[in-house]
């Protein structure tokens, strides 16, 4: 290109002289002509309600010239006598001033009317609010950074209608996060995560307090620029900018203290040992399964507060921002503490932050977007969340330096011992940097180019102590039983990955007369490569400098190394159309292209269109004041899910199977899993109808949406009978199954502000959600959800829920013989739990209770979820809540369904409360000594509302600042300060699983509640 | 000047929406680090390490899906008169190898299941192999000798599925996904089309393969001997007495095979003054194992399902599964030096006096205090003390090689062969140097005697109960031993539930299950 262009040069700098002269004649000459008597001009913005306006954008209209206001409302920008400043800022409605050839303008910003003149980002580009189409919701920075947890989408939960978050207290943890329902059942689930116009799948590395906002697209018309990887739905962060005008200098800092959230009692020993003896003398052997003695030398252990602790957690922020007529920067560094509630686990995460942008000229400006972070955890195993509920209280749990041996009381190894004697750590370091260059020759065109890449390097070391529980090194208070580990292992894995992606846009905007129109183009390409390796030996040293492979004994070594490649090719477009600002019209297209399908089905093409009519705009509304707002919107589009694992379709062998010739190792190959050669993406095809509206001076504004989304060529599994094939699974994936989600989402918010002083907002939000299987086209119900011999709990089958539970109906508890007589548990004992007989072979009742007598219970999916939020600012006082709250899901209580040994311990309720001839009023069955079959009696309500979050700040006026501080906040806040619940275990809220059996709680980390006091500091 | 550098830039920005990723190439990623298809087919190495993975199928084993590993044994052994399931009474009984000893028609049985699908994957893995072979470019000679041993163990596998389950799909072709629920793989062939299969499949590897120790032949590996004694014994089967004895005439005339002097040194894995141990001169086919990082060049569970079950208080050595039964070790002869080579028998526990089993290695046993069972198998003992250790201290995956074709028993097919042709004295011949190398006077090669001599040369090698099967008289001789045994439906065990249920209702179910 660059060699070819020197001989065409003059050709080539005249045609586009040409067009420049063309353009900027008929369009814009102001803009030529103003930059030749340009002058300083200064002023200060103040709000309607007098308060000094800081942040605001000072814009010369027409130009790509700006600048901001600093904290005091002042701003200075160069203009023209012809020139027309334009004031914005979110939250208000902006203003232009034209200069008319003054040199000093303050102006005073109203707030705006509902947020319509906010601009939102919609991907690959941003959009006023009006202008939308889709059902797009915002939530800004201020209302993330304000909550102590760890990632943005953990706080916006109860924020917006339809967007189902799932929080863990897990330190380092992603929250589960659903856009209007389950969008697939054996892809992934999770929305698709947009950083700064950068597509990435994970962003735990982004510190909340450097987001701006964060927009939601939920239907197709919003998400289908992203075609075959929207069907979940997008979230858009955009990250803070620094702004025109001083440096401003902040720090932001917590400290708290973080907690279980809800316990679970345990049956101490006496009762413990009550309920196991009375099981075994009744029902057993006859025998007492505990001894007196047993108790007397033992102790009273609950293991969960073993187990369990309080830990630490701040959050420090630094940032420094600012911008000259030049360049604008913004640099952060953040760092988060977290403890975690389980011993020995601890997280820390530091992040480095910085954003430029450089304006070579007024046609041209560069910007880096560069973010490291470093994260270091040291995990635990949840299992011992399992056995902590199952271990026998009247062990000890470690008595000076030895463990109490729970191998022998109950056949289970001790949760402590378990925690103590595994060191997971784990090492990240995540790069991810946006280079990215914007062109205006033209001012209707924008010419977008911007490369980014995501580094990520991962090392885990995982060391397993040594320990024996007999002869002279017995770790135990007594020898014997089988917890032990004969020798040491190290295992240590090495991931690294790297992703690149380039995105070319070009935008045209024009406007004639009363038609608005906004075209966009662009191409992007990416690609991706992950590699893991891992290694093992044993026998390696307990000192931690010896945590090295090479310390291990050589021919105990196994190594693994694998990897991963992929790469997209799309295209894409969005036409805006709008006119005289009442219709609006947005039709995109984009073809997708991806190495993870075969070459014939390797495009998709995913187009959509939403239509808006901005009624309150109209005429006739023209007389009326009941309206500030009133505009409906109409979207169809169709979206892709590619969320498999890279060649699925690829039939692949597995290498390295053993035979031995000759006496030696001979490694072969075979073919073990039937693949379908034409696998594809799932298609998802939505309709939205949504209606916004505001009253009351803008002080009642909401939104009403209904959706209906059918997804095809859902990915299921067709059983079959694969050793035909040599498949050990017998079954293989293809596209086969149809299901639909269809809801409607109400949000509502109020806004007064009653005087200077005083203001509030309160705002809430409900969604209901239906969730359908409405084919399965060859392939077959689901069923997953294994809980120890119980076999699967829940099954996902044609006309049902995904991941509905399939269990045994409990029906009361048989009070005696003759109940017994005649049923279809003959073998029961009064006492015992009475299940319905609902089928046979024959499709009738049997007299025979089997799995044939399983029915569907209710799903994890709730009906509805809602938020309730709001704030309350008076004087220099600010007061915040947000709560959320699902309900109608359902949730199987594994860790109580899973007992399966008769000396297993059982909670206190069930202690006390069990069934007996004396206690004949309970719902509670008999003491027993085996595992219960899966049934309702395990299944509870999911239903909950818990105050998210209760905020309490107090900013010293200024006259105590005396200057040193532009602003100095004070503040108290609680997380997950109240749950109410009916459920019993340790979270209604379930992250693990996945799409067929969430909503089993065996082994999860609980959700956690954190006490924290924070500053806020500008400097 | 600046202007001008902007219209560079917009001449540079145009080509840059068409994106460096429009070839199609950049599309076009082969999975990283794992073979596809297509490149197996390229690969000239490709062939043999197909075959390499049907061979590997012959150690799946445990309690998984199993070829000729632990489950085997509880079908050859445990449902005949050989042994009794063993370990505790109720351990694996109801739903595993008790349902087996004691006839219980359990079609929903894990044992069934796990044999039906190990041996599938075996034919699948052949399946694929001989696909792939046949349109591979290989040097011919390499090409059949490879096909040979594919088809082998194709048909080696098939004739363990139709003596255990009678007629089964016949699977020879590798059909796609799609086709695999068609009726052509999903209802039973006859037994007669499944003998077709196995008998056309041995034909072509005894037509293809070397004998042992020529050129091409690796051990291991099946040789031609392995095929004539598996073609003779698939005819006996079927009473062609003629080919029966050409076949194993064949092997006996290779001169390839003698018998192991010691007849307790048959089962060791090292040889003892080059006498017996692995692949000693009286194998014709093994499983070959080894021991590996990874620990899977082992049939699990093999030797350790097997093995010596104590009561606590010592480090055993198994789960004491498939214990010969008492009436097997009253069967032998008086002086016969197989009787204690083949069973492990555990002392009575007599007060104050160390009464322990000291085993060939100077492993002691405690006395039956200690012990669950009176007798374990020795044939599939793996010492602790002299026999390869391993790297862990899993007990599961200790390298036992089993012996699945001995001379011995060629030996005693063409004694039977012979017997029926009429020839009495080369039956007779045959007969005795089996007797004589276990220290038993000689004896008349009636096919009587030659049945006892089965029993007692092939003992808890997992043959016992098809033999028996074969000879027609199961019922008689089961019903004598005390097991409820139904003529016209134990002859074979039931087609597992499982695969029923997979094939939509498709495949009928045996006989009076």
């Amino acid at each position: 290109m660059k060699s070819n262009s020197t001989p065409n040069k003059d050709a080539g700098t005249w045609r586009l002289n040409f067009l420049f002269f063309f353009f900027t004649l008929t369009l814009c000459s102001s803009v030529l002509f103003g930059q030749n008597t340009s002058f300083l001009v200064t002023g200060k913005v103040t709000s309607d309600s007098g308060n000094a306006l800081g942040g605001v954008s000072v814009q010369v209209k027409g130009t790509a010239r700006g600048t901001s206001t600093d904290a005091t409302g002042n701003y200075g920008i160069s203009a023209s006598e012809t020139s027309v400043l334009v004031f914005s800022s979110i939250g208000y409605t902006t203003q232009e001033v034209p200069v008319a050839g003054k040199q000093v303008i303050n102006v005073t910003l109203n707030a705006s009317s509902g947020q319509l003149e906010q601009v939102v980002v919609v991907g690959y580009g941003t959009q006023r609010k009006r202008d939308v189409t889709g059902s797009v919701a915002s939530v800004s920075g201020a209302e993330i950074a304000k909550q102590p947890v760890l990632t943005a989408a953990q706080a916006i939960q109860g924020k917006v209608a339809g967007v189902q978050i799932l929080t863990s207290g897990d330190p380092n943890s992603s929250p589960t996060v659903r856009i209007r329902g389950v969008g697939t059942m054996l892809g992934g689930a999770a929305p698709l995560y947009v950083v700064d116009g950068v597509i990435t799948d994970d962003i735990r590395n982004i510190n909340s307090a450097d987001i701006t906002s964060m927009d939601i697209l939920k239907d197709a018309s919003a998400t289908a620029i992203y075609g075959m990887r929207a069907a979940n739905g997008v979230l858009l962060i955009t990250t803070k900018k620094g702004r025109t005008g001083k440096m401003v200098v902040a720090y932001d800092g917590l400290v708290g203290v973080k907690e279980v959230a809800r316990l679970v009692n345990m049956a101490g020993s006496n009762q413990y040992a009550n309920y196991v003896n009375e099981a075994s003398i009744y029902y057993g052997s006859g025998d007492s399964l505990i001894r007196g003695a047993q108790l007397a030398a033992g102790g009273n252990t609950d293991w969960y507060d073993v187990i369990l602790k309080k830990s630490l957690q701040q959050n420090h922020n630094v940032s420094i921002s600012g911008g000259s007529e030049s360049i604008n920067y913004f640099l952060s560094a953040g760092y988060v503490g977290d403890g975690g509630v389980i011993k020995t686990n601890d997280f820390e995460r530091f992040t480095l932050r910085s954003n430029n942008e450089y304006k070579l000229s007024r046609m041209l400006r560069l910007s880096t977007l560069v973010s490291y972070s470093r994260t270091n955890l040291r995990d635990v195993d949840l299992g011992v969340f399992d056995i902590a509920y199952r271990a026998a209280p009247y062990v000890p749990a470690k008595v000076g330096e030895l463990y109490g041996n729970t191998s022998l009381s109950n056949n289970i190894s001790n949760p402590l011992l378990n925690l103590e004697k595994l060191n997971n750590s784990s090492m990240g370091n995540r790069l991810q940097g946006t280079f990215s260059g914007e062109y205006k020759p033209i001012p209707w065109l924008t010419l977008r180019t911007s490369y980014g890449v995501d580094l990520n390097f991962y090392r885990n070391s995982t060391y397993r102590y040594r320990y024996t529980n007999t002869g002279a090194n017995n770790i135990f208070l007594t020898s014997g039983g089988n917890q032990l580990v004969n020798r040491s292992q190290l295992a240590l894995q090495a991931d690294n990955s790297n992703k690149w992606v380039w995105d070319n846009t070009a935008t045209i905007t024009k406007v004639i007369g009363a038609h608005n129109f906004s075209l966009l183009v662009g191409a992007t390409a990416e690609e991706y490569r992950f590699n893991t390796t891992r290694g093992t030996r044993l026998d390696v040293p307990e000192n931690e400098d010896q945590w090295y492979l090479d310390a291990g004994v050589p021919a105990s070594a196994t190594n693994a190394n694998s990897g991963d490649r992929w790469a997209r090719n799309s295209y894409l477009s969005r036409l805006n159309y709008s006119f005289n600002n009442r219709y609006l019209l947005t039709a995109t297209y984009r073809a997708d292209a991806t190495s993870r399908f075969p070459s014939q089905n390797r495009w998709g093409y995913f187009p959509s269109i939403g239509l808006g009519w901005n009624i309150s705009r109209e005429d006739f509304m023209a007389g009326q004041n009941l309206f500030d707002n009133l505009k409906l919107r109409a979207s169809w589009g169709r979206v892709g899910n590619d969320q498999i694992s890279s060649n699925l379709y690829n039939p692949l062998a597995t290498l390295n199977v053993p035979y031995y010739y000759n006496g030696s190792e001979y490694l072969g190959i075979s073919f073990n899993q039937a693949v379908d050669k034409n696998l594809k993406w799932e298609t998802t095809e939505e309709y939205d109808l949504g209606l916004e509206f505001a009253i009351l001076k803008n002080k009642l504004s909401g939104t009403i949406d209904y959706y209906h989304k059918t997804t095809r060529d859902a990915l299921i599994n067709i059983f079959f009978n694969g050793q035909v094939l040599g498949d050990i699974d017998n079954q293989y994936t293809t596209n086969a199954a149809n299901f639909t989600n269809k809801g409607v989402e109400f949000s509502l918010n109020w806004t007064d502000r009653v005087s200077k002083n005083f203001d509030y907002n309160l705002n809430g939000n409900i969604a209901f959600n239906q969730n359908r299987i409405i084919g399965l086209n060859g392939g077959q119900a689901l069923t997953s959800g294994s809980v120890g011999s119980q076999g699967f709990t829940t099954k996902s089958d044609n006309g049902q829920t995904i991941g509905s539970f399939f269990i045994l109906q409990a029906d009361g508890i048989f009070q005696n013989a003759a109940e017994i007589t005649g049923s279809a548990q003959p073998n029961a004992q009064p006492g015992d739990l009475r299940y319905k007989d609902l089928s046979g072979p024959n499709g009738k009742p049997d007299g025979i209770i089997n799995d044939l007598d399983r029915a569907y219970s209710g799903s994890y999916q709730p009906k509805f979820t809602f938020g309730l939020n709001g704030s309350v600012n008076y004087a220099a006082f600010d007061f915040s809540f947000g709560s959320y709250g699902t309900s109608g899901g359902k949730i199987y209580n594994a860790k109580k369904a899973a007992r399966s040994d008769a000396r297993d311990n059982v909670e206190t309720e069930v202690a006390k409360n069990r069934w007996t001839p004396n206690n004949p009023g309970t719902n509670i069955p008999r003491a027993n000594l085996n595992q219960l079959p899966a049934s309702t009696y395990f299944l509870e309500s999911g239903s909950f509302w818990r105050i998210n979050n209760l905020t309490l700040g107090y900013t010293l006026p200024g006259n105590l600042l005396a200057n040193r501080f532009q602003r100095l906040r004070v503040y108290v806040t609680a997380q997950n300060l109240l749950t109410i619940t009916g459920y019993s275990g340790f979270t209604p809220e379930i992250v693990s699983g996945n799409n067929l059996n969430a909503g089993i709680e065996q082994t999860i980390y609980p959700t956690t509640r954190t006490f924290a006091f924070g500053v806020n500091v500008g400097l | 000047m600046i202007r001008y550098t902007h219209y560079k830039l917009l001449v540079l920005a145009v080509p840059l929406l068409m994106v460096a990723g429009c070839s199609k190439k950049f599309l076009e990623i082969d999975p990283q680090g794992q073979l596809t298809e297509v490149q197996a087919l390229r690969d000239p190495e490709a062939a043999n390490q197909l075959v390499g993975g049907v061979y590997n199928t012959l150690y799946l084993g445990g309690f998984d899906n199993s070829t000729v590993g632990f489950q085997w044994a509880i079908l050859g052994d445990v449902a005949s008169d050989d042994s009794d399931k063993g370990s505790t009474p109720s351990d694996y009984d109801a739903g595993g190898a008790g349902d087996v000893d004691n006839f219980r028609p359990n079609p929903a049985n894990g044992i069934y299941n796990n044999i039906w699908n190990g041996h599938y994957l075996g034919i699948a893995r052949a399946n694929k192999a001989i696909d792939i072979l046949n349109s591979s470019t290989i040097e011919t000679t390499a090409k059949n000798r490879l096909l040979g041993e594919a088809r082998f163990l194709r048909g080696f596998y098939y004739f363990n599925l139709v003596r255990a389950f009678g007629g089964v799909p016949k699977v020879v072709r590798v059909p796609e996904p799609a086709e695999v629920n068609s009726d052509e793989f999903q209802t039973r062939a006859s037994v007669a089309d499944i003998y077709a299969v196995i008998l056309e499949d041995l034909q072509f590897a005894v037509d293809n393969l070397s004998v042992k120790g020529t050129a091409g032949t690796q051990l291991g590996r099946a040789t031609k001997g392995a095929a004539q004694s598996y073609l003779a014994k698939v005819y006996m089967y079927q009473k062609n007495w003629q080919k029966t004895l050409e076949l194993t005439q064949g092997v006996i005339n290779s001169n390839q095979y003698t018998l192991v002097p010691n007849y307790n040194l048959v089962f060791r894995e090292k040889a003892v003054s080059g006498v017996g141990g692995a692949n000693n001169s009286e194998s014709i086919f093994e499983v070959q194992t080894g021991l590996n990082v990874a620990e899977n060049a082992v049939s699990p569970l093999y030797s350790n399902g097997q093995g010596p079950r104590g009561r606590g208080g010592w480090n055993d050595l198994g789960f004491g599964f498939n214990s010969p039964s008492a009436d097997l070790a009253g069967f032998y002869e008086p002086g016969d030096t197989r009787r204690n080579a083949t069973i492990i028998f555990i002392n009575p526990t007599v007060a104050g006096r160390d009464n322990g089993t000291y085993l060939w290695d100077g492993f002691r046993l405690p006395s039956q205090d200690s012990v669950e069972n009176p007798r374990y198998n020795y044939k599939a003992y793996h010492s602790p003390l002299l026999e390869s250790g391993q790297l862990t201290s899993n007990k599961d995956t200790k390298p036992k090689n089993i012996r699945l074709m001995r001379y011995a028993e060629v030996l005693l097919m063409y004694a039977e062969a012979q017997a029926m042709l009429g020839n009495a004295a080369e039956a007779t011949a045959k007969l005795n140097m089996v007797r004589s190398r276990a220290n038993l006077p000689a004896s008349t090669g009636t096919q009587a005697n030659i049945w006892r001599e089965r029993r007692a040369e092939l003992a808890m090698e997992h043959d016992r109960f098809f033999d028996l099967v074969r000879q027609g008289r199961a019922g008689t001789v089961l019903r004598a031993h005390g097991k409820p045994f139904v003529d016209g439906r134990n002859e074979v065990f039931p087609i597992p539930n499982a695969q029923r249920d997979l094939s939509g209702g498709r495949l009928t179910q045996n006989n009076g299950y």
